[in-house]
């Protein structure tokens, strides 16, 4: 007999919807070990990570009335939530002060290739680390640090539209990495 | 650009990950609703980075998982009805209410008795017994907030009948209170039913008793979505299957 209670996506949806406790303990119980990988893969401060984690549930808890299953599954939804945090942890003041001697400054133009979280042995960026330098540094700058294109042209000095094309190349590339 | 083309340009991945203007984003949702490729092209990338996800997971400590739930708690929305909150807080009055009345049942049922029989001490004795231990079966439901209930509404067969069940998801108790039924045909009993995923699973046969609100403690449930009662033929072959007509039925 089945002795472990399993909700579809759409069932946890209505129920975290309701506001049902049960549910949402369901959904940390099931995601927030894959949702706190994320979180580590750009916040390397353990204790910063648990803060940022915290805030991702609540603002689960808080905001699942905006999410809007046509674009897209619960879990992506969940994990751009969770990299969003990430990423306004990091690029925080309270962070960067907690964190001086990899520092950036205020100003885009200083990012530099090796700037960022280092650590290189989880999730996404095991994956990142086979690909080109030129790539990696694309996709580093904007899915784990959260520059924009324009940010990272700027930065990199190279053209927006190559920016763009880069980024395509590299998560085609990504896709068939994690597939 | 064919659709093909489209989909292997890298906008899919670009979406979900979010690194996509807003512009770009629109055309992509309206794609999705176009062609149905586009859409399943999307999912298989979802599916595959949450596989991804789900397999680089940390699991974080036990005070993190503590600090959210306090920090939620209570928070629920006060407008809906089926919210948890508001249902323990039912709940409880409900539990209350339902204690009282179980109390009062079971002191007429013992006045009655004594009434009819001399051995009044034996049969007080009993109910005494028998109300404790209903009572702490209502204390273990009130202690409990992993109790969920579901009340179970009158079908066409019917319509005014009126069942409650609380299931304890921890311990997996199950517990039949029959509200308002009407007593079976000597040849005929309730059977109470738990529904996972579609499937009927036997909780048990009820024996229904004169008492009032009487608490009936049945089989222990692994999970389940939905809860029903049939009136079945006595002495049936096989009672893993429901042959007789729903009488009540509910969700959790």
């Amino acid at each position: 007999m089945n002795t472990k209670i399993t909700y579809s996506e759409q069932e946890l949806v209505a129920l975290l919807r309701q506001r049902n406790e049960q549910g949402f303990a369901y959904l940390y119980d099931n995601y927030s070990g894959a949702l706190f990988g994320i979180v580590n893969g750009i916040v390397t401060d353990k204790e910063i990570a648990n803060d940022v984690l915290q805030n991702v549930f609540v603002n689960i808890w808080r905001k699942i009335d905006s999410y809007d299953a046509s674009k897209g599954r619960l879990f992506t939804w969940m994990l751009n939530i969770a990299r969003n945090a990430s990423i306004d942890e990091i690029r925080s003041k309270g962070f960067k002060d907690s964190q001086k001697n990899q520092s950036l400054g205020e100003n885009v133009d200083s990012i530099g290739v090796s700037i960022g979280p280092l650590v290189d042995d989880v999730g996404l960026r095991k994956v990142l680390t086979k690909l080109k330098d030129e790539l990696r540094v694309l996709i580093d700058m904007s899915y784990f640090q959260g520059f924009t294109h324009e940010e990272i042209a700027r930065a990199l000095d190279i053209p927006l539209g190559t920016v763009k094309t880069r980024i395509r190349s590299a998560l085609i590339q990504l896709r068939t990495m994690i597939q | 650009m064919s659709i093909q083309e489209y989909i292997s340009s890298g906008i899919v991945e670009s979406y979900v990950l979010g690194l996509i203007s807003d512009e770009e984003a629109r055309e992509f949702e309206q794609m999705c609703t176009k062609h149905p490729e586009v859409l399943a092209a999307r999912t298989a990338f979802e599916l595959a980075l949450e596989k991804q996800a789900m397999e680089n997971a940390i699991t974080p400590s036990l005070d993190v998982r503590n600090k959210i739930f306090e920090e939620i708690s209570g928070t629920g929305k006060v407008v809906t009805m089926q919210q948890p909150v508001a249902r323990k807080t039912n709940w409880f009055k409900y539990a209350s209410a339902a204690s009282v009345i179980l109390l009062a049942g079971s002191i007429y049922w013992n006045i009655m008795l004594s009434n009819k029989n001399k051995d009044l001490q034996n049969n007080y004795n009993n109910s005494v017994a028998e109300l404790s231990e209903i009572k702490k079966d209502i204390q273990v439901l009130q202690a409990n907030p992993t109790v969920k209930m579901a009340a179970m509404g009158g079908q066409e067969a019917s319509p005014t009948s009126f069942a409650t069940v609380y299931w304890d998801t921890t311990s997996h108790d199950v517990y039949l209170m029959v509200n308002n039924m009407p007593k079976p045909a000597s040849d005929k009993q309730y059977q109470l039913w738990a529904f996972l995923d579609g499937q009927p699973v036997d909780m048990g046969l009820i024996e229904i008793t004169e008492k009032p609100l009487q608490l009936y403690r049945l089989k222990k449930a692994q999970a389940a979505q939905a809860f029903a009662i049939t009136l079945e033929q006595k002495n049936r072959p096989d009672i893993s299957k429901p042959a007789g007509t729903v009488y009540v039925m509910g969700k959790l």
